[in-house]
């Protein structure tokens, strides 16, 4: 995470945010889980055998888990950025204690606005992207 | 994309349901953020909402199709900070129900918008997720 302040004027297309690596653990998709109050039972989040019984590889990190984690990967990489919106495309099951990383990159600046776009991508290992999508994020000015 | 030949409930489409109210607590963003690995903020990331989803009963749409369902994507818009203490009232709506054909098959996606808004009206986001519907491989 980064801990310096971001002004829209430093920030060029092309420039790279993150990577930054999470390696999501079984006990923190069970904390999400707690968190919306889901079933803290045997189910595809918490359980190799239950998502198995589904059809699915093993034990998955839920969706929206995913989405909190690379909408924090932006605002970590520019902690006082406003997000303001993040479109994902799931491609790929996201597994449990799997080094993943989340990586962008800037595509665009709207000078008028102060807002970026971005590209974001969670990737395996081997590199495929298991989720994409695009950002828009808005920066204080220098001036 | 087409719908032709999937059987759902239309009389969903486009009908926005109440989903109740949730409050915002300091504990709530805390924790949301501990967890997915923000700094610490009295800012909720608007990524909150995404979780509030997960809190949702929607109607049924009795889709005929395929045994297995999954999140298939999810997009966000900001409107306004969400902070601790905010009350928000959420509605849902089922927007679009279509098929794609792809490597593995027919698949059914379902598209639902849910917004969420302060008592006094202001919308604070509003969230679009799809869910494929597939046969599941072990069929």
């Amino acid at each position: 995470m980064s801990d310096r302040e971001f002004y829209f004027e430093d920030v060029e297309m092309g420039d790279d945010i993150g990577p930054v690596e999470r390696t999501i653990t079984g006990e923190q998709v069970r904390a999400f889980v707690g968190l919306w109050g889901g079933d803290s039972g045997a189910n595809r989040f918490t359980s190799d055998e239950a998502a198995i019984e589904e059809g699915l590889p093993g034990a998955i990190v839920p969706g929206a888990m995913n989405v909190g984690i690379i909408a924090h990967a932006i605002t970590g990489w520019a902690p006082n950025a406003t997000l303001k919106t993040l479109d994902l495309v799931f491609r790929q099951m996201v597994r449990h204690n799997v080094p993943y990383q989340i990586v962008g990159i800037v595509t665009d600046k709207a000078d008028g606005e102060q807002q970026i776009e971005c590209d974001v991508w969670m990737e395996g290992p081997d590199g495929t992207r298991l989720v994409i999508g695009k950002a828009t994020a808005v920066l204080p000015a220098r001036s | 994309m087409t719908t032709d030949g999937i059987k759902f409930d239309r009389s969903l489409l486009g009908v926005e349901h109440p989903i109740g109210t949730i409050e915002v607590t300091g504990e709530m963003i805390e924790e949301y953020a501990r967890v997915t690995g923000a700094a610490d903020s009295s800012v909720a990331s608007p990524a909150l909402c995404s979780m509030f989803t997960q809190t949702i009963t929607r109607p049924d749409i009795k889709l005929e199709f395929g045994s297995m369902g999954l999140f298939a994507g999810e997009a966000i818009d900001s409107l306004s900070p969400i902070r601790s203490g905010d009350v928000l009232e959420g509605r849902t709506m089922l927007k679009e129900v279509y098929a794609k054909t792809g490597r593995s098959g027919k698949m059914v996606f379902t598209v639902w918008e849910t917004s969420f808004a302060r008592r006094d009206g202001e919308l604070v986001a509003r969230v679009r997720e799809s869910f494929v519907q597939r046969e599941s491989k072990r069929q």
